[in-house]
Order: C-alpha cells, then structure tokens, then sequence
C-alpha cells in the first residue's frame, strides 16, 4: 500500500515573534513495515538554517530556525510512504506466551532485547504504578500469547475509556486518565505503555497518521485528520508489535509510523522555543493522508 | 580612604617572641582516628615534619594573625561562597585554614598515576556511552544503570569532540583511608568546581606564609591553568582567533567568585545565557561591538540546562538551540552536553568491569563500596544495612539529598526504604568511610579534622594533566561526617612537596600567544556586564548627591542660626526630590517638617524604599556584583567597605539624628568618593569605564538640575536666602571657591556661575555635559563617516549650546521672572539628557525578549 501524507502545522501568534529555534518530528521513518519513499518539508517564512538528522530513536527530526519577524509560522510536510501489506489477522493463539516473555527478558547477550530494556522504565510522561498494574493484569496470564494477552487489554481500554478531546490536554496525568476513563489517543496509547512496563513488557509510544478516508462500507477511523498515536511492544521472540488503542485494532496497513520514542516528550510533532509571540497562540493541525494508485510514478 | 583600608596586622616581630614563650603548638589525635601525620611509632611522617616545625615557630599568636590577614585577602579580594537557599546574602567569605594539607611528592605520583588512569577510563566510557554503547552489550553495565538515569541526555547521541578527549576536565573527591591509600567517594563531570578557589588559597597561602612556603618547594598550580587554556583554545572550531567564553548561571551561582576570578585570570569572557544567542547556525555573544562568534565555551552551567529546546524546556539559564550548534560542530562546549552521566554513582559498583573492558585491567585507584537497589541482592543488602550506608539518589538533580541511614529514626529509615522499593533503580547505598584527619588551627591550636581532596585533571593533546594538589575541605569536628562546599566547610590549601627543588614545567610548550593575562581591551564585553558598570556608575553617585545633601541638610537644621520655616520647608523638599522618595517632605503638613526626624532616618536607612541611600547603595552594590570580573582588586576592597558600612549604619543610627548625624554618613562618602577616584585611576580606560563614567556625569547632571531647581525657589529674608545659597554651594563642594572668589563678587550670580558654568569645576553642570560629549565621541562604533551627528550626539550638543548661551545676569534680573527662566532653562536640559539616556539604552544594552515554548500539538481535534 502506497500512502501520499500532508501534513501542515499552523500557528497564530497574538503578537510578533522575532525569532524561533524549532525541531519536528514529521517525517515518516522507515520501520519494519514501512519505508518513507519521499519526503519535503516547506515552512513559511523561509528558514535561515535547516537540518535533517537521525534521533537517538532512529527517528527523522528536522531542525529549523527562523530569524525574520513573522506572526504565523505555517511548517508543511509532503510524504510518500510504502506500507507492506502483510497479512495482520495473525493468529492470536500462536506465537510467545507472556510468561515465557517474562523469562526470556531477563536473558542477556541479544542486543535487541538489551535495546529493548531502555523502554521497561519510567520515562518522563509515563511512570509504572500498581493502579497500571491492576487495571492490566485481567488481561495477562503467563500460559496465554503475549499477543492475546496485549489485544485483550487494548480492547478493554477501547471499551472502558471514552474518547474525549475536551477532557485532557497534554499535561495531564496518567493516573487522571485512569480515574476518569477518557482521553484521546495519546492518552491511550501512554496508558497502555505504562500497563505494559508496569507487567513487565517493554513498550515504545508510537506517533503517526491513519488514512483519513475509510475503505467504502467502513467507518472513518478516529484520529484520521491530526496526528494519531498508539503502541508498539516487545516481544522476545517476535520483536516489537504495535497495537492502536483508540481504534482497537493491531496497526496494520492504514497505520503510517512518524516517530517511535518512550513517551510523547521524545517524539513531539513540532516543539522549540519563541521569542516574542504574546499569550495563547493558536494552533491548527490538519493531517490528510490518501491512497496512492499503485501505479509509480503516480498521475497528478 | 576609608579606615579599613589602612587597618593591618600587627608587626609579626612585635608578637613572635611572646607567643613562643606562652604557649608551644602541638598536635596530638586521639587513638580511633585516622591519622594522616604520624607514622605508626607515634613520630611525624617526614613530608609534615617541616611544616610542623616551622609552624610552632611562629606559635599560636602569630598563626592567629596570619590567618586573620589570610581572611582579610580574601575578603578582599571578594571571595565568597553563597550558600544555597541563602539568596541575596553577598558576604560569606571563602574561609581558608592556615594550615596546608601536605602530600609528598612520592605518594602524589601514585595518586597522580591513578587519577591520569580514572580521567581516561571516564572519558573512553563517555564516547561509549554516546556511541555504540558496547559496553551494555558486553554484560559490563546493566542497561538500566545508563537507561534509568537522568543525566543520559539522548539528544546528545552522537556528538563528538575535536580531538582525542570527549571528557576535557575531570574532578573527584576521594578521601584517604585508614590503609593510607585513597578512595574516591564521587567523580565531577558536570562542571566541576573549585579550581578557582584553589588558585584563590593558592595565592593568600603563598602572600601570608612566603617563607615556609618558598622552603616548603610546593609544586606549582599555574601550569594547570595554562593546559586548560591551551586545550580550550585547540578544540576551537575556527581558524582565527578563538573566542572562548566561561558560561555561568549568573547572579544567584554558588560559587560566582571563582568564576569570575577564573575568567580574569584564563583571559576570558564571563557569560550568562542571556548574552549569548544561537542566529544562523552559529553561537553569538552579544557584545558592545555587536555579535562576536564565539567557538569554545567553557560551561558552568548543568548540561540539562543548556538549551530549552532540546533539553530541559523549563530551563531559564540555557541558550535556545545550542545543542543544534555543537551538534554540527560550530561550537564546543567542555565539558561536553550529556557528561553528567558520568556522575551516576550507579558507575563505581561496575567500575572494575568497565575498567576491564576498556582498558584491559582493574582501576588503580579504588572507589568508595556501592551498592545498587536495583541489584536484587544490593538491594536486600542495603534494607538489612541501611544504619551504616549512606542513601543516594544516582542523579544529583533529583531533589532528594544524600543521607546517611545511622542519623534517620526509625520511622524515616522505614520511609526512605519503601521510597526505594518504589524506585530501587534511582538509589544507592555507599559505605560511609573513616576519613583520615589533618591539623586544622582552631583555638589557638592544632587539631585534627577529616578531611577531602577534590583533584582536577584536565585533557591535553594526547592524555590528561592532574593538577598538583587540589581543594581540600575539612570537617568541623573530630571524626565529622558531612564535607562539602554547599554545607560551608573551610578550605585548605594543598601543598604536593617536592624533596627536591622543583624543575620548572610550565615552561614547555606553550606558545607565547597563549599565554595569559592577553590584553583586556580585546576581550569583548557582553553587553550585559556594560549596563551594569552603568548603573553601578549612576546609583553610586545618585547614593553621593544623596548624602552630600543630606549632611548638608543637618548641618543647616542644627546649626546656631535658626533658619526660617520656608528655608527648612525648602531644604526637606530638596532631601526628597534629590533621592527620589516622594512623596516625603514634598507638601507636607507642618507637623512633619518640624519634626523631620523619623522621615530622615527612612531616607537614609529603610532598604524596603525605594530611593533611600540603602535602597540605592545596595543596587549599586548588586551592579558591582554583576560587573564584578573587571574591577581590581582596589575597587574590590572600597566595595567592601561599603558594604561594611552600610552594614553598620543602623548602629551608627541607632541614637537618632539628636546629635552630629552628618558624622554617622562621613564614612559613605569618604567610601563613594574612594570609588570614583579608582575609577580614574585604576581601571583602563576601556568600553566598560566609558559606560561607567556616562551613568556617572549623566546622574550628576540630573541632580545638578535637581538640586539648582529647589535651591534657587525664590525665598522672603536675606537670611533665607543665604542659607539656601550655602545649601547648595556645600552640596555641590564649591563653597570654598566661592567664599575665595566672593571676594570680588559676590551673590547668587557667582554661585550659579560655578555650579552651572565653570568649566573647570568637575561638579558644574557644564562640565558633566561636556564629559558626556567626550565619552561619547570615544564608544566603539562612533567614527561615523557621514557628517550628520547621531541623535544622541545631537541632544548632547542642544544641551551645551543651551546652557553656554544662557545669560546668567538676565536670569537673575527680576526675582520672580527669572526664577521661571531658570525653570524653563533646567526643564529644557533634563528633557534632553532623558532623551540621551533612553537612546543610548536602546543602542547599547541588551533588550531581550521573553522567550517561551511553543504551545504542543493537540490530538484528535476533530475539525
């Protein structure tokens, strides 16, 4: 599957920004199942420095600064991204059980596993707690697949919490989201990390885009026109496995991969410093992703 | 001069003999204690027995004496050590033992080999760390010992230094045991300090005892200073010149002392993150010159600071975007951003390991017993022994201080412990170590204290340079546990004696160019610093005018001749005009202006208003602190006797004005005028002297006008009027000048004559606008090549026009008309020195805008 994704980030400022140091995170990586074919990042007004470099996370950032005054600053990404469209509806009974996990991770000398210890401990956003433990551990018995055992727990947080852009914002904490059962995807996505490294399985965040049109018949997914975000987690012997809790689903061929971090703070679509620009800025994110005819190059 | 100038010690002749007589200094420890100056059979090692013998020479008097005069060096010289959670407290003085800690040379040669050994091993470790990070996939380090800590700065994957060293200064604190080796109890990565203060103790020590030092051949420091400046100026990215700056948090820093001294004496810029900006790709200071590059920093600052972009975002002290810089290489910072992780005690439990795999072989010098809480077995350890550890928290950031398990009751033992099952990988548990003791003088003798050596090595061309010596602290009790700067222990010098002369190594090597003390006039200036010499010239002489007036003021109000109500009236206005703490005496009820007293003494000494001669003498005294690299060591002690003065002025005070109070503000003046006189004649005259010297006459002129506005207020009675004119003739010091050339003419005409004319008095108002014009003409950047005059060389100019063609005679022909005239004059030239004032703010002085964070992206905003 061949996806084309834009994604256009737009600030309002109150007053004058004189200058800003910027860094985005909105190039898609190439991943297991996917590889960025294209990419271009346009940003208005123009730049006086840009760099394109490879995270600590394997992640694409590119740095910006801008030294002319401006009162918007509109950041613009243009992808191509090819999507394997392997087969997802695996069987959920075959493959590692969760106890077998548990011991394996403990092994040393894989350096896949030892890479993978990073995202087992509290990260800035997200620390371990008994409430996270609690509230997965229904899902977890050490004779039944990893697997199973992390889709019943994305389903159940699909169930349980509501999606509600109103209630949270980024700053709020794991444990009010808990408490209150809704969110939105991010929310979702560090709750399910946090029960995961809580039980003991290591768990990345993941950022991204879903395809914003559904196939006919389907629903729109939820999520599909801003930023998406969900969870990978690491299984010794399959390596890591994304689940999408907001969709209840497994990422599959309608998930694009921006960015892979421990949390939110490590893989931020746009973060930097202004100076100037009064209070409340306004912000408009619009993600527009579409299939692209197989056919390569594409028409139009 | 002020009398604490003159003030020293007494003659060491006059004292030496009695002292000798009356009582011999000895030194004996109790049994239990580690003693680090007698051998087993109870007779001193030979490395202290000079030092001992030479010290009960002199005897407890003299010893006294020396370390009061010790003390006096350094206060000053301004060295202080502001404590933490003591905020705007600028008195703490460095305290110096006058006894040095003495290492012979042969033992220093073991512990120098160890410590070249260590600074290698952190530095291969560090480029591992940021690199392939072989060393989790070796089994030598847990992931998560570098995983869990929070000086892993993952944004600095990756970075490389120019050169063979990635770690370019390296400290560690180590004690020495009971077994006579040493054992390092922590390592500095960060941004280790102390190296200052040591050049600091270095210096006093050698001034107060030149002979024992001189005989004692002490193995010099200098050297280490000079591999520092060399390595700074090599790892510069640039082919010119290097700019070199020394980054520091500014005002409220623990130890701003010894950065400033550090920088004066490296040759080097002090910097804080507001005086520096990232444009272009490139690192800038900003500087009266405009953008200066800078290549090197030198950062005193916790990496994690150092840039909210990319680190920590709530950071106030660091520079948007510099991680992006020295990510591409246009700049380097030493130590380099992310080496803090090197302080993660987590380290020293694996240290052998690591030693192993980089280096091939164990470490020499040991590392104080750690225990990890995120080992199982650690873990079990540390709960069962948690009385005799000492609790860390692996990241110094943490808010949570180290404490040792034997001083918690028994609830707080059961507290901490379930905080470390909660996150056993943030604790360790480490040995508390026997330190061994040395002869501190206290009481009039010598008596054992522990003691701990900070040592600093610093990266050359292709290994490290360990300083010779180091920074001693020493507890304040036999046996003593806790040693550190922040909890305020003094400090030793530390002596590594030679047994032979020793051959002179600084020598070697180092180009002439780099050699120190370069000229200051081609070091920039932020621009910060400059405003600061400003105000500190303006506050010091709006403190001036204000007193100069206020014991004028008391001479005329208990003088023998009773002056009239109105001249009173008109006197007490001009105290809260000229120090602007309206609204005062300014329409006050009668009742006030007889009994003034009460206002007067606020004017003088409530620091919590605004214009009082506290209030104004303490930000004087703050603009100093902020400026305080450029001035010498002169000016140094006259701020310190200000700041004594003042200090004592509530004492002076304290009978009320009933008797004399001019005598009580003598001491500040003679001070202030000290001041300005070493401005003259002790600072070059550089960019911060003009700007010094510009807030001085621009301030001088405000009053003039100030002063001449109030005091010629027309008055009934001859008597009045002459109170008024002597009024304003001693506050301005021309009532000598007058009286002489009275003579001839007297009245009022001749006072106007030499306050606002005379050219050749330093006080009249011409003169000070004339200076301006000078100053002026000479900031870089004036010669400006068009004819037209710049706008603030233009409201000079209307200024001295206007008062050169004003006739005084006219002025003065009609009382009523004139006096109006007079306004209009004074009104005219306050408007345009305001003016000069605001455009030369503008030009000069950094105006910067609050920076803050983007707002984050939003999810799932359905549009």
């Amino acid at each position: 599957m061949r996806y084309r994704v834009r994604h256009i980030t737009h600030y309002k400022y109150a007053a004058r920004v004189s200058h800003c140091y910027n860094l985005a995170n909105v190039i898609p990586r190439d991943t297991g199942r996917q590889r960025c074919l294209k990419n271009r990042i346009t940003v208005t007004p123009t730049p006086s420095v840009t760099h394109k470099r490879t995270d600590y996370f394997g992640n694409k950032t590119y740095h910006f600064e801008i030294q002319r005054p401006h009162t918007e600053l509109v950041i613009t990404a243009d992808s191509e991204v090819e999507i394997n469209d392997r087969d997802l509806e695996m069987n959920l009974d075959l493959g590692e059980t969760y106890g077998h996990a548990l011991q394996a991770m403990t092994g040393t000398g894989n350096r896949a596993l030892i890479d993978a210890r990073e995202f087992l401990l509290n990260s800035p956003m997200i620390e371990c707690s008994d409430a996270l433990a609690d509230y997965a551990r229904p899902s977890f018995r050490p004779e039944r697949t990893l697997r199973s055992c992390v889709h019943d727990l994305t389903t159940r947080i699909f169930t349980d919490f509501s999606y509600d852009p109103g209630f949270t914002t980024i700053a709020t904490p794991l444990a009010d989201v808990l408490a209150h059962k809704r969110g939105v995807c991010q929310d979702f996505a560090h709750l399910q990390v946090g029960c995961l490294r809580s039980l003991g399985i290591p768990a990345k965040y993941v950022s991204g885009y879903i395809e914003t049109l559904p196939e006919p018949g389907k629903q729109k997914l939820v999520g599909a026109d801003a930023t998406h975000a969900w969870v990978a987690y690491f299984c010794p012997e399959e390596g890591w496995v994304e689940f999408d809790p907001t969709n209840n689903t497994m990422a599959g061929t309608q998930h694009i991969v921006t960015a892979f971090g421990r949390d939110y703070l490590d893989v931020t679509p746009v973060k930097g410093v202004i100076f100037g620009g009064g209070s409340a800025p306004i912000l408009q994110v619009s993600v527009d992703v579409s299939r692209v005819a197989d056919a390569w190059p594409p028409a139009a | 001069m002020s009398q604490a100038i003159t003030t020293s010690a007494l003659p060491q002749s006059q004292t030496q003999g009695q002292a000798q007589a009356t009582k011999p200094l000895n030194y004996s420890v109790p049994a239990g204690l580690v003693d680090e100056v007698h051998a087993a059979d109870g007779s001193i090692k030979p490395q202290w027995a000079y030092l001992l013998a030479s010290l009960g020479d002199l005897g407890p008097q003299v010893l006294q004496e020396r370390e009061e005069k010790a003390q006096r060096i350094l206060r000053d010289d301004g060295a202080t050590y502001n404590l933490h959670g003591e905020d705007v407290s600028p008195s703490n003085t460095w305290e110096l033992d006058a006894v040095p800690y003495i290492i012979g040379s042969d033992d220093w040669a073991r512990i120098e080999a160890g410590l070249l050994e260590r600074a290698e091993l952190f530095n291969l470790l560090l480029r591992d760390i940021y690199g392939p990070r072989t060393l989790l996939r070796h089994g030598a380090l847990p992931p998560e010992a570098l995983f869990s800590h929070s000086g892993f700065l993952r944004a600095c994957q990756g970075i490389r230094m120019p050169g063979d060293h990635e770690l370019i200064l390296h400290a560690a604190d180590m004690v020495r045991r009971r077994d006579g080796s040493m054992c390092v109890l922590s390592d500095r990565t960060q941004a280790p300090s102390g190296a200052g203060y040591v050049l600091e103790n270095r210096t006093v020590m050698s001034r107060v005892f030149p002979s024992l030092y001189r005989d004692s051949h002490v193995h010099r420091i200098a050297s280490f200073y000079q591999r520092l400046r060399l390595k700074l100026t090599t790892l510069s990215p640039s082919d010119d010149l290097p700019c070199i700056v020394l980054l520091t948090q500014g005002g409220r820093d623990e130890a701003r002392f010894e950065y400033a001294y550090l920088a004066n004496y490296l040759g080097l810029p002090l910097v804080q993150s507001g005086d520096l900006m990232v444009r272009n790709g490139f690192l800038w200071m900003k500087s009266m010159e405009g953008l200066t590059r800078v290549d090197v920093v030198l950062r005193r600052v916790d990496d994690s600071l150092c840039d909210p972009v990319e680190l920590r975002s709530n950071s106030r002290m660091g520079v948007p975007g510099l991680l992006e810089v020295a990510r591409n290489g246009r700049v380097v910072i030493a130590n380099p951003l992310g080496s803090g992780i090197l302080e993660n005690p987590v380290l020293l439990k694996y240290l052998p390991e690591i030693s192993k795999a980089l280096l091939g072989r164990e470490p020499r010098l040991a590392s104080v017993k750690t225990y990890w809480c995120a080992d199982e077995d650690d873990l079990r350890f540390v709960s069962a022994n948690i009385q005799q550890l000492i609790i860390k928290p692996i990241y110094r950031g943490s808010g949570i201080t180290s404490v040792w398990g034997g001083s918690l009751s028994a609830d707080q033992q059961r507290n901490l412990l379930a905080t470390i099952h909660r996150t056993p990988h943030q604790f360790v548990g480490q040995e508390r170590l026997e330190k061994s003791h040395i002869p501190t003088f206290s009481d009039m003798s010598l008596q054992p204290r522990p003691a701990i050596l900070r040592t600093f090595s610093v990266a050359t061309d292709s290994s490290y340079m360990v300083m010779p010596g180091g920074m001693t602290r020493i507890g304040d009790s036999p046996g003593g546990l806790a040693i550190s700067m922040q909890s305020g222990s003094p400090s030793k010098d530390t002596w590594v004696t030679a047994t032979e002369p020793e051959r002179n190594v600084e020598s070697e090597a180092i180009p002439e160019a780099l050699r120190m003390h370069g000229d200051a006039s081609l070091v920039s200036l932020p621009s910060r610093v400059v405003e600061n010499l400003y105000w500190m010239g303006r506050y010091a002489e709006r403190a001036e005018a204000g007193l100069r007036l206020l014991r004028t003021v008391f001479v005329q109000l208990n003088g023998e001749e009773p002056i009239s109500t109105e001249a009173t009236r008109i006197l007490l206005e001009a105290v809260t005009r000229v120090t602007g703490t309206q609204p005062g005496f300014i329409k006050a009820p009668a009742s006030l202006l007889e009994e003034p007293d009460e206002e007067l003494l606020k004017v003088i000494q409530d620091g919590t208003r605004v214009g009082s001669i506290r209030s104004t003498l303490n930000s004087m005294l703050t603009s100093a602190e902020e400026s305080k690299e450029l001035l010498s060591t002169d000016t140094q002690r006259v701020i310190n006797d200000l700041q004594d003065e003042l200090d004592s002025l509530d004492a002076a005070l304290s009978g009320g004005l009933a008797s004399a109070p001019e005598e009580a503000l003598d001491p500040l003046v003679t001070g202030l005028v000290a001041l300005s006189g070493l401005m003259q004649e002790s600072m070059v005259r550089g960019v911060g002297w003009r700007f010094m010297e510009l807030g001085k006459r621009v301030e001088r002129a405000e009053q003039i006008i100030t002063t001449l506005r109030i005091l010629t207020t027309p008055v009934a009675g001859e008597a009045a009027k002459a109170t008024l004119l002597t009024a304003l003739l001693t506050t301005m010091d021309v009532l000598i000048t007058y009286r002489r050339r009275a003579r001839q003419r007297p009245g009022i005409a001749l006072g106007l004559e030499l306050v606002m004319l005379d050219p050749s008095n330093p006080r009249s108002l011409l003169f000070q606008l004339e200076r301006l014009q000078q100053h002026l003409a000479e900031l870089p950047g004036s010669e400006s090549n068009s004819g037209e005059l710049e706008e603030e060389e233009r409201a000079l100019l209307a200024a001295v026009t206007r008062l050169k063609l004003a006739r005084l005679a006219q002025l003065l022909e009609k009382e009523t008309r004139t006096t109006s005239t007079m306004g209009d004059l004074l009104q005219e030239i306050e408007k345009l020195l305001l003016h000069f004032n605001t455009l030369i703010s503008d030009k000069h002085f950094d105006h910067r805008t609050e920076a803050q964070q983007l707002v984050a992206t939003t999810f799932g905003t359905v549009s």
